[in-house]
């Protein structure tokens, strides 16, 4: 990194350096190393208890790790009390204070930086505009809804133009509708204001969305940081594969040059070759349900095909999703936009067919993360959310 | 059998007519019959009771060998209010204020910082057991910690001995029969009641708040005046009623160790009944310090209402005008 007076150049960027956090002898955060950008947008993502919080609680002051360094701005925080933290957090459930009305709990932090009243009031109200709560700028929290107490938890660690902006599932107790419109706004008002996000959330799509780079945890540990278009198509790990998305999981032995696994009699080949398995390892194959057709007749010269039972159909809006039943419990998700979907009947015969670039191919380590029934080498379907 | 959906299966069933909101065949179960122990309890032990007070302080008594006071209205004058205003008395009253305030301020100022660190910083294993041991005293008999007080405070008590022993006293300790005697015996005998329910309260703020306050710039200091605190103020008032009131009616501690320079107004009352027979000025006696409470906490809720006040002008934020 660059020397110690660039600091201003810094404002706003964070450091993991091998960073662990155990409670007991239980390891929550697992050496952990993790840049980010002065300005960037990035998300942890992770399933319930992977340490997304206790990665955020060790940034905001409220937990010492008990090892490794943590850098805001180019300077170490270690010991640093969380008030003296050029660092604001928008809490998971809000924590608006109960006995403050709206502009009182943003006045807040102004408050315990003796700003004065004149220029507090002006911040205060900007901060309220820029959420749109200043008609409700008088109310009481719990006279607020879900989504405008969230607005207020926003301006309320906004109004102290933070370095570092902290968010621990800010969106996780909306509705689908008003999460989807916070989630645009959030990305707007981050990009204007320059400011630092960490943003922790277990939803997938809402990384996606919002997110510069993403960060996917699991156990503790970041499994894969990436944009999100290389988190999509280049996941560097089967739990990746499987966490973000959904993907159609197989299990058997890998080929040759690492070209394919051959899986219960059929072969799967890729055009992405995992080196690192040895001929005839126990591998994991995926693709995705909207990499696969389905079509009534047998495709020929595709390069993986399979032949199954249709077992259902959803109407998913603009995509249709079938379910194919390739025998002895085995099942293929495949999903084809409205436009390119055969119109099929249940218990007709299909074939199930790929090219060989959305063949993923990686060891079966995580098959017990992946799989619902790792023991055995059926195709499986893994419901991401 | 449901009643109230009109799509009932069964024809032949008296299925109310459609259109017709469909009647419930169970009553209701009436609510107030939950408040029935309630109510009775209160009309039993405090209405009738307090009604019976009123009505002797009416009346006049027989003479000083007959215990019950002629109550037939043909006598009711307010003569015992008269009598009970007698200025020898007013010192007793001023005391019996002062020792409560007083005493309701030392049990606030030792509980404050007990229950904060009781429901904040003990881990949840061992609260239990810490808040069992402030109830031990509850487990005697109040008379009994009374009379235990007696021989701590004595003059010739061992703690007064080993004071002279250390040599931070020089004569006996002056404290029994004294009205420091008897704020340090109130102070002891109430300040469970002061500590229950601001650990309760304590115990239900989010710790999520306390963070936020913290992270928003404020140090722990400012965190417990400006959250805290604030949020805890029920459980603060609560513990003041129930210390305060008791004790301006507390006869127990003050007859054991306030003598005469430390009587109380519970005293007083008893005095009237017990020694004197004469229910009447007594029950006037306690009319005055039922009247006498209801002032003082309305002296209080005014003060209290007041600092509220003050508290939340410093706390407004008065945003500029939007633009239109
Ligand atoms: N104060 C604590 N004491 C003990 N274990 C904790 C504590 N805080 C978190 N943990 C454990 O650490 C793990 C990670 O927790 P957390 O960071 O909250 O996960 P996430 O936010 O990703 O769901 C969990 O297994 C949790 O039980
Ligand atoms: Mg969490």
């Amino acid at each position: 990194m660059a020397d110690a007076d660039s600091s201003g150049e810094q404002t706003g960027a964070v450091e993991l350096v091998d960073v662990v956090k155990m409670f007991g002898d239980f390891t929550a955060v697992d050496r952990i190393n993790l840049s980010v950008r002065p300005g960037e947008f990035i998300s942890l993502l992770g399933p319930s208890g992977c340490g997304k919080t206790t990665t955020l609680r060790m940034l905001a002051g409220f937990e010492e790790p008990t090892s490794g360094e943590l850098r805001i701005s180019g300077q170490p925080i270690a010991g640093t009390p969380p008030h003296k933290r050029d660092v604001n957090t928008v809490f998971q459930a809000y924590a608006l204070f109960p006995h403050m009305s709206v502009a009182e709990n943003v006045a807040y932090g102004l408050r315990q930086k003796s700003v004065g009243k004149a220029d507090m009031a002006l911040r205060v109200a900007e901060a309220l505009d820029m959420v749109k709560m200043r008609p409700l700028a008088d109310r009481r929290p719990r006279q607020l809804s879900g989504g405008q107490q969230q607005r207020v938890a926003l301006a309320r660690a906004l109004v102290n133009r933070p370095s570092l902006l902290l968010l621990d599932e800010p969106l996780g107790a909306l509705d689908r509708k008003l999460r989807e419109e916070m989630q645009i706004e959030l990305k707007l008002l981050q990009s204007q204001l320059g400011i630092t996000f960490i943003f922790v959330t277990h939803d997938q799509e809402e990384a996606l969305s919002m997110s510069d780079r993403i960060a996917v945890m699991l156990d503790g540990r970041i499994e894969q940081l990436g944009d999100p278009y290389t988190i999509y198509e280049h996941p560097a790990s089967a739990f990746v594969a499987g966490f973000i998305g959904q993907q159609n999981f197989f299990r058997g032995r890998a080929l040759e040059g690492g070209a394919g696994i051959e899986a219960n009699g059929s072969t799967l080949t890729s055009s992405r070759p995992a080196d690192s398995l040895a001929v005839g390892s126990d591998a994991l194959a995926a693709v995705r349900p909207e990499a696969i057709s389905v079509s009534e007749t047998d495709p020929g010269a595709a390069v993986n095909v399979l032949r199954g039972q249709l077992a259902g159909i959803s109407h998913l809006g603009d995509v249709i999703q079938f379910v194919v039943s390739t025998g002895g419990g085995r099942e293929i998700l495949a999903r084809l936009p409205r436009t390119k979907a055969p119109r099929l009947e249940t218990g007709q015969t299909v074939w199930c067919s790929w090219a060989a670039d959305h063949t993923y191919l990686f060891t079966a380590e995580q098959a017990d993360l992946v799989l619902a029934d790792p023991a055995s080498d059926k195709a499986e379907v893994l419901a991401g959310n | 059998m449901t009643t109230d959906t009109v799509e009932t299966a069964d024809p032949g069933s008296a299925a109310p007519a459609p259109g017709k909101p469909a009647k419930r065949r169970r009553a209701r179960s009436p609510k107030f019959l939950l408040a029935i122990p309630a109510w009775t309890w209160f009309i039993l032990f405090f209405a009738l009771p307090v009604g019976l007070v009123l009505l002797y302080s009416l009346g006049e008594q027989v003479s000083t060998f007959v215990q019950k006071p002629n109550v037939s209205p043909s006598v009711w004058s307010l003569d015992n209010f008269g009598k009970a205003f007698d200025p020898a008395y007013a010192p007793i009253f001023w005391r019996t204020l002062r020792i409560s305030i007083t005493g309701t301020f030392i049990c606030l100022v030792i509980s404050v910082p007990f229950a904060y660190w009781l429901a904040t910083k003990v881990s949840p294993k061992w609260r239990g057991l810490l808040l069992g041991l402030v109830l031990v005293p509850f487990w005697t008999n109040f008379l009994v910690r009374t009379i235990g007080w007696q021989l701590i405070l004595a003059p010739n008590g061992f703690v007064s001995q080993k004071l002279q022993d250390i040599g931070i006293t020089s004569g006996d300790l002056a404290l029994l029969y004294t009205q420091t005697g008897v704020q340090i015996g109130v102070v002891y005998n109430y300040l469970p009641l002061m500590i229950l329910p601001l650990y309760v309260a304590f115990e239900r703020i989010d710790p999520a708040l306390t963070e936020a306050s913290k992270d928003l710039g404020a140090n722990r200091l400012k965190t417990f005046v400006q959250v805290t605190m604030p949020l805890a103020v029920p459980g603060a008032i609560a513990g003041m009623l129930l210390v305060f009131i008791p004790l301006m009616g507390d006869y127990i501690t003050a007859s054991l160790l306030g003598g005469a320079k430390g009587s109380m107004a519970g005293v007083l009352v008893a005095e009237q009944f017990l020694n004197t027979f004469n229910w009447s000025r007594g029950a006037a006696m306690a009319v005055i310090m039922i009247g006498f409470i209801l002032a003082a906490l309305a002296v209080f809720a005014g003060i209290g209402l007041v600092l509220r006040a003050i508290v939340r002008a410093r706390r407004r934020v008065s945003l500029p005008e939007a633009v239109a």
